[in-house]
């Protein structure tokens, strides 16, 4: 059986590169993950790494780990502006906004949020209002609907040139499943193939704010937003006010290690959105980023 | 609060790898029932020698949970829509099963492994590593996904040659599925031409887990009684099945 004898000499060698990969990735842990805000090409890792095959280094810059399955970095000529923060924050009267001002200079745009994927979105719904689903399911279920919007609605957005507004990203997610005890190398390691984003802006606002300008909305608090799940307390008010801290010390941590570009979410509408403006024009080379919203959003110009 | 145990635990050492420790046994068992697995291509022989396993055990009268890879109602229906509408990457393929083995894990396998029940699996996540590895996401990222779930006390591959396994399932299906021919990696307009070709990749991966996975391998080409007697001989020699079966001493 000459041919067996082969494929072991294969298993071997692809062993020893599974090995080198372990090795590499370990020297990565060492080091903080650093994500420049400017550029994806910024990111460039120090070359210590010449091992590597030359598509695992490209992929490294649009990946948090891994390359996600038939990606070619050549292709991306978009940009992508991830808007974070907790419910109540603004992030989507901001990203209204930013669509308007951006399809005003001529740049076409494309939204993505949590659970707006074709493949599992509405089902991610009926099982949060079932309530009968265990939180490493639901994380699951979750980054099912983001990889499915990565493929299907992010990428092809990307690789034409479009400006990809993401209401939320992994963060939101990885934040979500380390609150209720999920392993934070899990959580990461999980959303390892997500295309690292040109610009992450953090929409920081305390929990207290963000329950007012929450009830405010509709009148309530929902059941997910105050994290009843996790059995924090049996007031609302102070249910949501924990697991938002809870949430909020997540993002600490991680604004560090991904650069976040942190903005006051308690600022007015119009400050908050020209600092955005600012911050993308610099991206996209917008020089005058002068905006006033037109007369359908003029409501949102509080 | 079982749970949290069973995310922590394969952390074994802290620190040094994102991965778990493939096929080391769980150090301190956080439980105390028992975990059997078949594995094997398709046409291998696996589902059959299971379901004598678990009559002979049933017949026994041990206390025993049978249970298969994709069949929790929870997520069944977007699998059903991902795959009519054909939606499904690789990597979204590889989560919705993932989602759904986590919830067949937190609300049967785990919960019976404690109550002190022998749960018998069709098919567990080296199924996944597998096929998933075959259609091309990274092995680091598979192993990192599925590393809540516990480690068998025996994990049985069904080998068998690629023809033989492959001939069994054409010759008893007259239409293969999309997915399930590997039609979404474009290898060949075949659907036949492209199941081989696809079965002969996750048979290179089964392979390369025989050692790093503790599988116990078996011949899946040997006459179906014969096959039985070994199984049943291992999994009497590895499982104290007293313990299962409080009031019949001897089961055969």
């Amino acid at each position: 059986m000459p041919d067996q004898e082969k494929d072991k000499d294969k298993d071997r060698d692809r062993d020893k590169d599974r090995d080198k990969d372990r090795d590499r990735e370990r020297e990565k842990d060492k080091a903080p993950l650093v994500v420049a805000p400017e550029s994806p090409v910024a990111a460039i890792p120090p070359p210590a790494i010449k091992s590597a095959s030359e598509v695992e280094e490209e992929a490294s810059h649009y990946f948090f780990g891994e390359p996600l399955v038939g990606f070619d970095p050549a292709e991306i000529t978009g940009t992508l502006v991830v808007i974070e923060g907790m419910d109540g924050s603004g992030r989507s009267t901001q990203i209204t906004l930013l669509q308007e001002w951006l399809e005003s200079e001529g740049f076409a745009v494309q939204t993505s949020g949590l659970r707006r994927s074709n493949l599992v979105g509405s089902d991610i719904d009926q099982l949060l209002a079932k309530n009968a689903v265990t939180r490493l399911t639901l994380a699951l279920m979750y980054a099912t609907d983001f990889f499915d919007q990565v493929e299907h609605r992010i990428l092809p957005a990307l690789r034409s040139g479009t400006v990809v507004l993401a209401d939320r990203f992994i963060f939101t997610l990885i934040a979500r499943g380390v609150v209720r005890g999920i392993n934070r190398d899990y959580m990461t390691g999980l959303y390892a193939m997500a295309l690292r984003p040109h610009l992450t802006f953090w929409l920081n606002v305390r929990p207290e704010t963000a329950f007012g300008r929450e009830f405010k909305k509709s009148q309530a608090i929902s059941y997910w937003e105050a994290g009843r799940d996790m059995s924090l307390s049996h007031d609302l008010y102070w249910s949501f006010i924990r697991y938002q801290t809870m949430i909020k010390r997540e993002f600490e941590v991680m604004a560090k290690r991904h650069s976040f570009i942190e903005l006051d979410g308690e600022a007015s509408v119009a400050n908050v959105n020209k600092q955005l403006r600012q911050r993308i024009g610099e991206q996209l080379g917008i020089r005058a980023t002068k905006y006033t919203p037109s007369s359908a959003l003029a409501h949102l110009w509080r | 609060m079982e749970n949290q145990e069973v995310l922590q635990k394969p952390r074994v050492e802290p620190g040094k790898s994102t991965l778990p420790q493939p096929g080391r046994p769980v150090p301190s068992r956080a439980y105390p029932g028992a975990l059997i697995v078949v594995e094997g291509t398709d046409g291998s022989g696996k589902s059959t020698q299971l379901y004598l396993l678990k009559r002979w055990l049933e017949i026994g009268g041990y206390r025993l949970h049978f249970t298969e890879w994709n069949s929790s109602p929870l997520v069944k229906s977007a699998t059903r829509r991902g795959k009519q509408r054909r939606l499904l990457t690789p990597t979204t393929f590889s989560l919705l099963h993932a989602a759904d083995f986590a919830d067949r894990c937190e609300r049967q396998i785990m919960p019976l492994l404690q109550g002190d029940y022998l749960v018998l699996a069709d098919r567990y996540i080296y199924t996944a590593f597998a096929r998933d590895a075959a259609r091309g996401c990274p092995a680091r990222w598979l192993r990192n996904l599925y590393r809540f779930a516990p480690v068998p006390d025996i994990t049985f591959y069904f080998r068998t040659p690629l023809d033989i396994a492959v001939h069994r399932i054409l010759s008893g299906r007259p239409k293969l599925k999309y997915y399930e021919a590997g039609m979404d990696l474009g290898m060949s307009y075949d659907r036949a031409e492209s199941f081989r070709l696809f079965q002969a990749r996750i048979l290179e991966e089964y392979d390369k887990m025989v050692d790093t996975d503790n599988f116990v391998v078996l011949d899946g080409t040997i006459p179906v009684n014969k096959l039985q007697k070994q199984m049943r001989d291992i999994v009497a020699s590895k499982i104290d099945l007293k313990r299962f079966a409080p009031r019949i001493q001897e089961a055969e």
